[in-house]
């Protein structure tokens, strides 16, 4: 049976009103939105009935539901300000919901079981591309740090060469293009062969070609390495084209709207799945349930 | 391909005149756009040419009876000349006629450069303690902003009364001076850490420690780095004004002695020595800095 490691609902009773009231009334009974998918693997993650609110009291997403299987890259879209990087920030570790909880199997407490590739720039500018990729053993213990060097040494060219940046290795990040220092972020969260990979919108910045060369680079990567990863995007496409089940956000506060299981198989050529018929009814479908969560967003704001 | 009996159209290689035109519009359009830069040697020629301009200004003019009859102060008497300058400056190095400069400009070498490095490195480590440690920052910001916004010009005179007039006091003034403009930086620079860099440390294990040391560390150096010319200066700066004040031996205290004796060539030859070394001090932290931070774009110097 798993252990469970809670991220505690301490709070639960202190969720101030998205609106702006700022009462001390608990929020109300949380009312499931998606159930927890229940399949033969046993979830890396479980997220029940979670619900944040900033210290100013603004909801950002309240009683979402789902599970992280391992193995599958799960994503999460919706509407701009739905709680989306919110969510990934509390399945990390980053964050503590202020009520339900966020249970992570204990695998994910060892340094660097999980790991995250930031919408912004994390790279250290002061090392070289290959520095920068095993950088994550400059915070190992002394001994750990030389007694693994080598086969470091070696998987960090194997990642370079996979991503295509070997010959800048020796590089300094200024010295790169913005998909070349969108690709090291992300061997860089890799390196470390984390169980659970985060990517929170991690190409937003980067052109739509280079964007599906990274797609299939990182996908080759992260079924080599048999990661588990929550990518948070708002582009639908690489949603669809990427992952193994995409979750939909309803407008903020943000809570699943629905649940859509992807079955292109492991193995998928990104860029002639995008032409076939079944993806492009999937797109369809889906993004039917976007523009519609988006509209009622835009109504809000309005 | 052209039809048979019909010849192949001839195309010229020669540019026509419209086209020429075109050309020539084309490429003054780009000089516009382009910065307008000199190549090295121009820029150097034209320095060149400027510092001539005004020593010979000022050898020459002075000579002209009518100028002197218009203004007064155009007498070599109060405003020396460069060949009187450069003949103090000889008899003050080689000894003949003057005091030897040599030990006035060891003390107040010694004062600037021990001045500075024990501002810059309390300025450093106050820097990042505070700007690592919010409970640090709240109880002591009251204290420096109280201490930074003090003329410190105006505490020289407290520091001699208590040291006397000696080197100690010149080294006291200059640390004083260094320590608030590299701690100003420091601070700042180490508040500029991206939190998602800090964040993304975290998840791969880093402990507080580590995360000061090999992150904030490192924007801290960067923005020291861009202080230190200026906090050279101003640190020769303090210690001269110590000098003069207070009495001690240095280059302040030469430029007593030539007031005392209404000595202008020796003044002036002074001045002219300590520019020397401001700019050598400023040239080396220049060289320091494109050594240090080859990493950042903004640290070689221009």
């Amino acid at each position: 049976m798993t252990q469970w490691n809670t991220i505690s609902d301490t709070m639960s009773g202190m969720v101030r009103d998205a609106r702006g009231e700022n009462s001390d009334v608990p929020v109300e009974a949380p009312v499931p939105t998606a159930p927890p998918r229940r399949g033969a693997a046993t979830p890396l993650v479980s997220v029940r009935d979670v619900s944040f609110a900033y210290p100013n009291g603004v909801l950002a997403v309240t009683n979402v539901n789902f599970d992280v299987h391992p193995k599958g890259i799960t994503s999460i879209v919706g509407p701009s300000g739905c709680g989306k990087s919110t969510l990934l920030r509390l399945i990390s570790g980053l964050g503590v919901p202020t009520s339900g909880e966020v249970l992570r199997d204990e695998s994910l407490n060892r340094d660097s079981a999980v790991t995250m590739v930031f919408q912004t720039d994390t790279l250290f500018p002061w090392l070289t591309v290959e520095h920068n990729t095993e950088v994550y053993a400059r915070f190992l213990p002394m001994k750990q740090r030389r007694a693994e060097a080598a086969a470091r040494r070696q998987r960090t060219e194997h990642l370079l060469e996979m991503v295509g940046l070997s010959k800048f290795a020796k590089a300094f990040p200024y010295q790169l293009s913005g998909g070349m220092r969108r690709r090291l972020a992300f061997v860089s969260a890799v390196a470390s062969s984390p169980r659970l990979l985060l990517l929170d919108e991690p190409f937003a910045s980067v052109d739509e070609p280079t964007r599906i060369q990274i797609h299939q680079d990182i996908l080759r990567i992260i079924r080599e390495q048999e990661m588990t990863v929550v990518l948070v995007t708002h582009d639908l496409a690489e949603a669809i084209s990427l992952s193994d089940t995409v979750l939909i956000l309803t407008r903020g506060p943000g809570s699943v709207f629905k649940e859509h299981p992807i079955e292109f198989g492991i193995e998928r050529d990104v860029l002639t799945l995008r032409q076939g018929q079944e993806y492009l009814g999937l797109y369809g479908e889906l993004w039917e349930e976007l523009a519609l969560q988006i509209k009622l967003s835009k109504e809000q704001n309005d | 391909m052209t039809e048979l009996g019909t010849p192949a159209p001839v195309v010229s290689t020669v540019p026509t005149a419209a086209e020429r035109e075109a050309g020539k519009a084309r490429r003054r359009k780009q000089r516009q756009l382009q910065e307008k830069r000199l190549p090295t040697w121009k820029v150097r020629v034209w320095q060149l040419a400027l510092l001539a301009a005004i020593l010979s200004f000022w050898q020459w003019v002075p000579t002209i009876h009518a100028a002197r009859q218009v203004v007064s102060a155009l007498d070599p008497f109060f405003i020396s000349s460069p060949s009187l300058i450069v003949k103090t400056l000889r008899e003050l190095f080689t000894g003949h006629g003057e005091p030897s400069v040599w030990s006035y400009v060891w003390t107040t070498l010694r004062a600037t450069i021990f001045g500075c490095l024990i501002g810059i490195v309390t300025g450093i480590a106050m820097g990042l303690l505070l700007s690592t440690d919010v409970r640090f920052r709240q109880v002591l910001n009251p204290f420096i902003n109280a201490l930074n916004a003090a003329p410190k010009i105006a505490l020289i005179p407290i520091v001699i009364i208590i040291l006397g007039p000696s080197g100690a006091a010149s080294i006291v003034v200059s640390v004083m001076i260094v320590f608030f403009m590299v701690f100003f930086n420091a601070y700042m620079g180490g508040r500029s850490v991206p939190p998602e860099m800090l964040q993304n440390a975290r998840l791969m294990g880093a402990s507080s420690f580590a995360a000061m040391y090999q992150i904030r560390l490192r924007y801290v150096l960067v923005w020291t780095f861009a202080s230190l010319p200026n906090a050279v200066t101003y640190a020769l700066l303090g210690v001269v004004t110590a000098e003069i004040l207070g009495g001690g031996e240095g280059l302040g205290q030469l430029i007593v002695q030539a007031i005392g004796q209404v000595d202008a060539n020796l003044t002036f030859a002074v001045v002219v020595l300590l520019s020397i070394i401001g700019v050598a001090l400023v040239s080396a932290t220049e060289l320091l800095r494109g050594k240090v931070l080859h990493w950042w774009p903004g640290g070689a110097s221009e």
